[in-house]
């Protein structure tokens, strides 16, 4: 049994954090929330999602996984505006989601989950962690994207920095300890990302959160955040690009 | 070749910038067919090089790979392995028409009847184990990954889009829908202009995108029963009943809920037998299929490919260098790291 009711922005934050990444998800849903992690096709991206009950306004489920097409949700999810109450059911005789968006009904066939991939989140040991406002790093990537296709963050044991570089112009965002919620780093920390990841990954970010840094050399970040008002968290991660060679 | 289903399924324009820094793989005999078929002579003689060894594929092969790389894809090449047992007949009945197009080509050349020459030898191309060969030692030049499927290609390709290892399948063919890629991908080419069969006129193609689940829900089937629906319309593996298009089939399917009730309704005895659906049914929905692959592209091993290409098979050398420009984006591509 699968029964829940949510605000619409609930289900479009999950959509925001999983769909650039992938077409196909399976939902883990149990009586504590939903859980889903996916990876993108090309190993560089990886997020973790949690919704707990408390975010929805109603939840009631057993365990069980529901295969959902991400584009086909999200499609089915534009019909909702901000403000709406969703009411999701699973009818488990058509292998379906019954979806209600005010007086419309959407039943959405689901897939057949046997075979899809429950990845396993790699252990990172990374010596620099910052606790940064989102509205900070929001800026900074949207600065760097008219310029560059990557950018670099670094990290030392006063200060937190985010570069990118293009062709004639450069953009830079530095922020020393006091402007920071939080920096903790062993030494000097700098990895290169690419910013179509990092675009997609600050989309469902609320500008006044914290969001988490987790930072090595060369080496992939995790960053962490809540979304679903603090009822959700998503740990993200996201391999680096390595400077030429 | 494939299964008739373009009419059912609705497809997005898609330009390769919607592509960028997706893996898609692409069915390595369905590529090569269309290279061997279509990379010709005005006469319909193959391309060819001093010693009257076919160049077509190589070429095509070649430049394909190259323009993918250049817009930002990155392509995986899949090689049909054994055939199943029940695709012999298809195999038979394509040998067959084969020869006779070797014969209908070399009368109209006696005649000097040029176009219809071109037609006829195009439909004497053969993907043949030095060919495929050939092709297996150019990506590997290129720095460019393929897979030995254990069976169907199609398959295959399929399993690594459904598993997350890629995001399409590239291949003109709907058959990878019957058995469950999520998106496929169709017209991957270089050109914008395709020949009409047969005729003197050209019309411009774009990269289409087709979206399964989105596909099902609009004819308002399951994927059981699209795979029903083909074979009343007749796949690799069965002969279709006549006068069954996808329209009909689409109808009768939906009426009486799947193939065996449809057949026992209108009772035709040109179907196959509920023995061989189940077999067919079972290829398409539970085909056989490997892990046994890694997926890394590298920079082409320059001199290795001027050697194989200028001078065992007459490349200009000019053109190859100029061509190897294409290629630089996997520098840029290999700077991105993976998590695992």
């Amino acid at each position: 049994m699968f029964n829940a009711k949510a605000k619409a922005e609930i289900l479009k934050d999950l959509i925001d954090v999983t769909s650039p990444l992938v077409n196909e998800v399976k939902f883990n849903v149990s009586e504590k929330g939903i859980n889903l992690r996916a990876v993108d096709p090309a190993h560089v991206a990886m997020v973790d999602l949690t919704i707990e009950k408390d975010a929805f306004d109603e939840f009631k489920a057993d365990e069980m996984e529901l295969g959902v097409d991400m584009d086909k949700f999200a499609g089915i999810m534009r019909l909702a505006s901000s403000g709406d109450s969703i009411s999701l059911t699973y009818d488990d005789k058509a292998n379906r989601l019954v979806i209600q968006i005010g007086n419309l009904v959407r039943k959405m066939a689901l897939i057949d989950t046997a075979g899809m991939p429950d990845p396993k989140m790699p252990t990172l040991e990374l010596p620099g962690k910052v606790v940064v406002k989102a509205s900070e790093l929001i800026q900074g990537v949207r600065a760097s994207e008219a310029i560059s296709d990557h950018l670099a963050i670094s990290m030392n044991k006063d200060n937190f920095e985010l570069f990118a570089e293009g062709d004639t112009d450069t953009v830079n965002l530095s922020l020393s300890k006091d402007m920071l919620e939080g920096l903790t780093s062993n030494g000097d920390c700098k990895s290169l990302f690419s910013i179509d990841y990092l675009s997609n990954m600050i989309k469902p970010v609320k500008s006044s959160e914290p969001l988490t840094i987790h930072l090595g050399n060369d080496n992939p970040t995790r960053v962490e955040f809540a979304i679903a008002n603090k009822k959700g968290h998503v740990t993200y991660l996201l391999a680096p690009r390595i400077e030429s060679e | 070749m494939g299964v008739k289903l373009g009419s059912l399924f609705p497809s997005e324009q898609i330009s390769f910038k919607d592509l960028h820094d997706r893996i898609i793989v692409i069915d390595a005999y369905n590529v090569l067919h269309q290279f061997l078929a279509t990379i010709r002579q005005r006469d319909g003689t193959a391309l060819k090089n001093a010693d009257g060894k076919i160049t077509s594929h190589l070429s095509g092969l070649f430049y394909r790979s190259a323009n993918l790389v250049q817009n930002k894809i990155k392509p995986v090449y899949v090689f049909d392995g054994k055939p199943h047992e029940l695709k012999q007949e298809t195999i038979d009945e394509r040998n067959r028409r084969r020869l006779q197009a070797e014969k209908d080509w070399k009368d109209a050349l006696e005649k000097g009847d040029t176009a219809k020459a071109r037609v006829k030898a195009q439909q004497t191309s053969r993907v043949t184990e030095e060919i495929v060969a050939q092709s297996k030692t150019l990506l590997e030049i290129l720095g460019i990954p393929y897979v030995q499927a254990p069976e169907e290609g199609e398959a295959q390709a399929s399993y690594m889009v459904r598993k997350g290892d890629a995001y399409g399948v590239g291949s003109q063919d709907f058959d990878c829908l019957l058995i469950g890629s999520p998106v496929l991908i169709r017209n991957l080419t270089s050109s914008s202009k395709r020949k009409l069969p047969g005729k003197k006129a050209y019309v411009k193609v774009h990269p289409e995108r087709i979206y399964l689940n989105q596909t099902l829900d609009k004819l308002g089937i399951s994927q059981k029963q699209l795979v029903d629906m083909a074979i009343l319309m007749g796949t690799d593996f069965n002969e279709g009943i006549k006068g069954i298009g996808p329209k009909k089939s689409l109808k009768l399917i939906k009426k009486n809920g799947n193939i065996e009730n449809v057949i026992s309704t209108i009772g035709s005895d040109e179907a196959p037998t509920f023995e061989k659906i189940k077999k067919i049914r079972s290829m398409f929905l539970n085909p056989k299929t490997t892990d046994d692959y890694e997926l890394s592209w590298s920079q082409p091993d320059e001199q290795k490919l001027v050697y194989f290409l200028s001078e065992k098979y007459q490349f200009s050398e000019k053109r190859i260098e100029s061509m190897l420009k294409k290629f630089e984006p996997i520098k840029e591509m290999k700077k991105q790291q993976t998590l695992f």
